[in-house]
């Protein structure tokens, strides 16, 4: 099914993709049972079913789409974001402000803060409407900032009332003549933050990446990321390609540099939707080979890139020279982590590639944790199934967890697993809650750490530091205590209490 | 306290109509105020709202707020399109049967949301059916878009009082027991430290003290003996006032109402002066343990002269303070540096939007800073109008220094000020038990202002230093 680009709100993950938040089994099982949804172009034996979703009645807070598509509008240089909301969306604001400052060092650009609005929606507008405040809003923006884009963020509030957000905005536009981009990101909408993702690459095609058809540069690859250090152009500069490096705070100029690139690859399937976007509107080829996590993989995923952008001359040089000169290191990686058991918790994708490092390293992997699932991927191409080429090659994991950052649920998960180490996204619940239960935990803020072959090295050095650290996670557990019930703490199913309704 | 009274207490004008759009937002919304129920030893939050509310007003304000930390397994029924469209009283009725299920806590808080509010849930019947079981539950309405985390804590306290402390059996007035009202948890980064401080300072002149709140706290057994206590000691400019002024009428307890929170050894004497005099204390036991205190603290200050004196040092030494910070920081700091350290005032900004009936009062608080000089708050809930203010400021002459908060960090540089970080949001302090209130608090302000001006004159600024 194309994107559709037509409309200014994106389709939500559970409608395209069929993404589901809550599952438990083998991840052998949830391969098989995704195998459905990419009809049948991997895998599709009998056993294979539309996957269900399970409920529970309990529940934590989580996260909101609405927070992803802020973000990461927001670090966006020559921007303003304004969030059409009550103020409490916008008390993200302080994270982005440290998030931006600490990508800003990363990548040698000047500090800045980032710069958000919030309308500061109140009780008379939610009876009388906020689109006046919102214009007011934008030419504010525009008064204070001189910015070349104005995204407008919506909110569960300005969804229910039903303002007419797109409106304002190309009236607005019509009158500061920048563009003003509407980003519908209702935390409502969906159940998994990950669509916030979707909705600012839905933006971004629909009003960003100008059409450059007489400007296509074939040297030239894109390369989608979360934010953090650049590890690609290392890898892909000796392929003669120069990389253009998108999302994650990068400059405008690199967005409106889109559609002139040979190729686009995605650091990780869930950030898909505009690699396909590209090859569905501009005819720039997205790469589909499985992320380059691992080694057999990174070769593979060079080998295709080489190939999609005629440089297949090029390429086992590049691979035989990256293998050896990271071979010493990577023998004493595993020689150390030879015997440890590791957890990993990430979205999707990302966790995939993150079991595929650690099995690369030798740890062992038989439980892990994502914060969601996509069935399948926008381009529809099983190619893209991460989570079967990882079981296809590496071997299955066998307690397979699919839990949006739930508590209750990582608790018993890793109550059951007891591993040595926990490896974890989105740090905020996941991170302490293994540090509390006294296991060393490696949260991984940057999720270019692991990519290629340098990757392994990134991972296994911080697996090696914060293992000491048991000492101390260990005296906290000791003294401290969460406050479930006992039977719920002694747990080992995530999913008891669906078992016991 | 009448328990039949409506929950949702009707907010002041000004939270009604909110201030304009705010950029560089310096505090979180009524949700939020699941912060003080998280302070509170053996209660815990059951939030009915979107999937993204409660985590993001928690990590706010506990994250990017000194690093404090704090226990957030918070039970949500993340509301989703189904709730929206069909309403989410039965999602909230399952997610609190199943907290029940699952956690163990002395006290559960359901706070609601904006979503709750707009598609008109009837939370406090579902609520209410708990409560006549005997679960001890109560129902605070902390709709995003009425008020802020300041109103929400309110709205939280009132409801703890009104549904569950007012229904523990009747107990006797303790002679010498004051309930503590004081700075809002979380969104001070310091207030852990800080209420430690007040609680051994006022034990220190022979009172009990219902804390209330963080680590100093006893938890829910003090909530439980909020009644029984001799007075209510309101200890910030305007926050707490309405809680106390409800306990005045349900339980007769007067309210002593002291503005500015004391750093130092001058304020925090003429602190415990007013509050053993209100208390009954002998002037004399106040005075011991005053005399002790300020002996151990002037050997530090003495000390301190070597460095403030210049004797040892080449250091361009502030000499105008200019704060942007809720009104209880903004006010104490102040307070203290130019009453205490001879500075200047310069810009003063109150951050938090206080209701505008408490205004006069607040702006009456900044008069007489040291004798004879006043300070001029300006309230402005937006940074960048707050900026455009402290980069208009007339300061020829003086060497400014900045309390503020990580907003602050590029308008202290353009003006060439050092910043100490002391309100939310703060991202370059990791704040444990640090506190900058009392005695033992007014020793670490100085010690983190001085290595703050030292630093910024030697490492980040050397040809400001050298010339």
């Amino acid at each position: 099914m194309p994107i559709n680009l037509r409309t200014p709100q994106a389709e939500t993950r559970e409608q395209r993709l069929g993404t589901i938040t809550q599952w438990d089994g083998s991840a052998a099982q949830l391969a098989r049972d995704s195998a459905f949804t990419f009809g049948c172009g991997r895998d599709c034996g009998p056993g294979g079913r539309r996957l269900c979703e399970l409920s529970s009645p309990y529940s934590q807070a989580s996260m909101c789409a609405e927070q992803i598509a802020v973000t990461n509008a927001t670090i966006i240089r020559d921007t303003v974001v304004i969030q059409h909301a009550p103020i409490g969306c916008a008390s993200s604001q302080s994270f982005t402000s440290r998030y931006s400052r600490d990508l800003a060092a990363r990548r040698g650009w000047k500090p800045e803060d980032p710069r958000s609005i919030c309308t500061n929606l109140g009780e008379q507008d939610m009876v009388f409407g906020g689109v006046e405040r919102l214009a007011d809003t934008i030419r504010d923006a525009y008064e204070r900032h001189h910015p070349r884009v104005i995204f407008v963020a919506t909110s569960c509030a300005t969804g229910i009332i039903g303002d007419d957000v797109d409106g304002t905005a190309r009236q607005l536009e019509e009158e500061i003549g920048i563009p003003v981009v509407p980003l519908h990101c209702e935390g409502f909408k969906s159940r998994h933050w990950s669509s916030g993702w979707d909705v600012i690459e839905h933006g971004i095609l629909r009003r960003l990446v100008p059409h450059r058809p007489d400007d296509k540069n074939p040297d030239l690859i894109n390369v989608i990321h979360l934010g953090g250090p650049d590890v690609f152009s290392p890898l892909l500069n000796p392929l003669g390609l120069e990389v253009n490096l998108v999302m994650g705070g990068n400059p405008l100029e690199r967005l409106a540099a889109l559609s002139t690139a040979a190729a686009t690859v995605t650091m990780c399937f869930v950030l898909s939707y505009l690699a396909t976007g590209l090859e569905q509107e501009y005819g720039v080829p997205e790469i589909r080979a499985p992320l380059p996590y691992g080694l057999d993989a990174s070769d593979n995923w060079l080998r295709d890139i080489a190939r999609v952008t005629g440089r297949t001359h090029l390429v086992e040089a590049v691979i035989a020279s990256e293998r050896a000169r990271i071979a010493p290191e990577l023998d004493r990686l595993r020689r150390l982590l030879k015997g440890k058991k590791g957890f990993v918790a990430a979205g999707a994708a990302f966790a995939h590639g993150l079991i595929a490092d650690l099995r690369e390293l030798g740890v062992t992997v038989d439980d892990a944790y994502s914060f969601h699932h996509d069935p399948s991927t926008d381009s529809g191409d099983p190619e893209q199934d991460s989570l079967g080429h990882l079981v296809q090659t590496t071997g299955d994991v066998r307690n397979f967890t699919v839990s949006p950052d739930q508590h209750f649920q990582a608790h018993a998960a890793l109550k059951r697993a007891r591993p040595d180490f926990v490896i974890c996204r989105h740090s905020g619940t996941m991170a302490v809650l293994a540090a509390r239960m006294g296991i060393p935990v490696l949260p991984i803020f940057y999720s270019n750490d692991g990519i290629g072959y340098d990757g392994l090295l990134t991972i296994g050095r911080a697996i090696l530091r914060v293992l000491p650290r048991r000492r101390f996670y260990e005296d906290v557990e000791a003294h401290s205590a969460f406050p479930y019930r006992r039977e719920w703490l002694e747990e080992t199913d995530p999913f008891a209490l669906e078992a016991a309704e | 306290m009448n328990v039949l009274t409506p929950i949702a207490a009707v907010p002041s004008a000004s939270f009604i109509a909110p201030p304009g759009p705010i950029e560089q937002v310096r505090y979180a919304c009524a949700l939020g105020a699941l912060t003080s129920v998280i302070a509170i030893e053996g209660a815990i939050p059951i939030t009915h709202c979107g999937p993204g509310c409660a985590s993001k007003q928690f990590h706010a304000l506990s994250g990017i707020s000194g690093y404090q930390g704090g226990e957030f397994h918070v039970p949500s029924t993340n509301i989703g399109n189904k709730e929206v469209i069909f309403g989410g009283a039965d999602r909230l009725d399952e997610l609190i049967a199943s907290t029940l299920k699952i956690m163990e806590a002395e006290l559960y808080v359901v706070q609601s949301g904006c979503i709750p509010g707009l598609v008109g849930d009837d939370v406090d019947n579902v609520v209410r059916s708990y409560q006549r079981r005997g679960v001890p539950i109560v129902f605070a309405e902390t709709l995003g878009y009425r008020g802020n985390n300041f109103t929400g804590h309110e709205t939280v306290v009132k409801a703890i009082l009104e549904q569950y402390v007012a229904k523990q059996p009747a107990a006797p007035k303790r002679a010498g027991l004051v309930n503590v009202w004081s700075l809002l948890p979380y969104q001070n980064p310091f207030w852990r430290g800080d209420l430690t401080e007040i609680r051994r300072l006022l034990e220190g002149i022979g009172l009990e003290v219902n804390i209330l709140f963080g680590p100093a706290s006893a938890g829910l057994a003090e909530w439980r003996a909020v009644p029984s206590a001799e007075f209510n000691l309101v200890l910030s400019p305007w926050l707490g006032l309405s809680t106390a002024r409800d306990l005045e009428a349900a339980y007769g307890q007067p309210t002593l109402h002291i503005p500015a929170l004391p750093v130092g050894a001058r304020q925090t004497a003429a602190f415990l002066r007013a509050v053993g005099d209100h208390a009954g204390i002998a002037r004399s036991k106040v005075d011991t343990f005053v005399a002790a205190e300020e002996r151990t603290y002037y050997r530090y200050l003495r000390d301190f002269a070597h460095f403030y004196s210049g004797c040892t040092s080449q250091y361009r030494l502030p000499s105008e303070v200019n704060v942007v910070a809720d009104s209880a920081y903004a006010l104490a700091v102040s307070k203290f540096l130019v009453g205490d350290l001879g500075l200047n005032p310069g810009v003063i900004v109150v951050t938090e939007n206080p209701p505008d009936s408490e205004r006069d009062g607040i702006v009456a608080a900044f008069r007489d800073l040291a004798p004879g000089i006043d300070g001029e708050p300006l309230f402005e809930t937006d940074g960048h109008r707050a900026h455009a203010v402290i980069r208009a400021h007339d300061r020829i002459g003086e060497l400014p220094i900045v309390f503020g908060s990580t907003w602050e960090a590029n308008i202290a540089a353009e003006i060439g000020a050092p910043l100490v970080e002391v309100s939310y949001p703060v991202t370059d302090e990791v704040v444990l038990n640090r506190a900058y209130v009392g005695y033992r608090g007014a020793l670490q302000l100085i010690e983190r202002t001085y290595t703050t001006v030292v630093r910024q004159s030697t490492e980040e600024n050397p040809e400001a230093a050298a010339s």
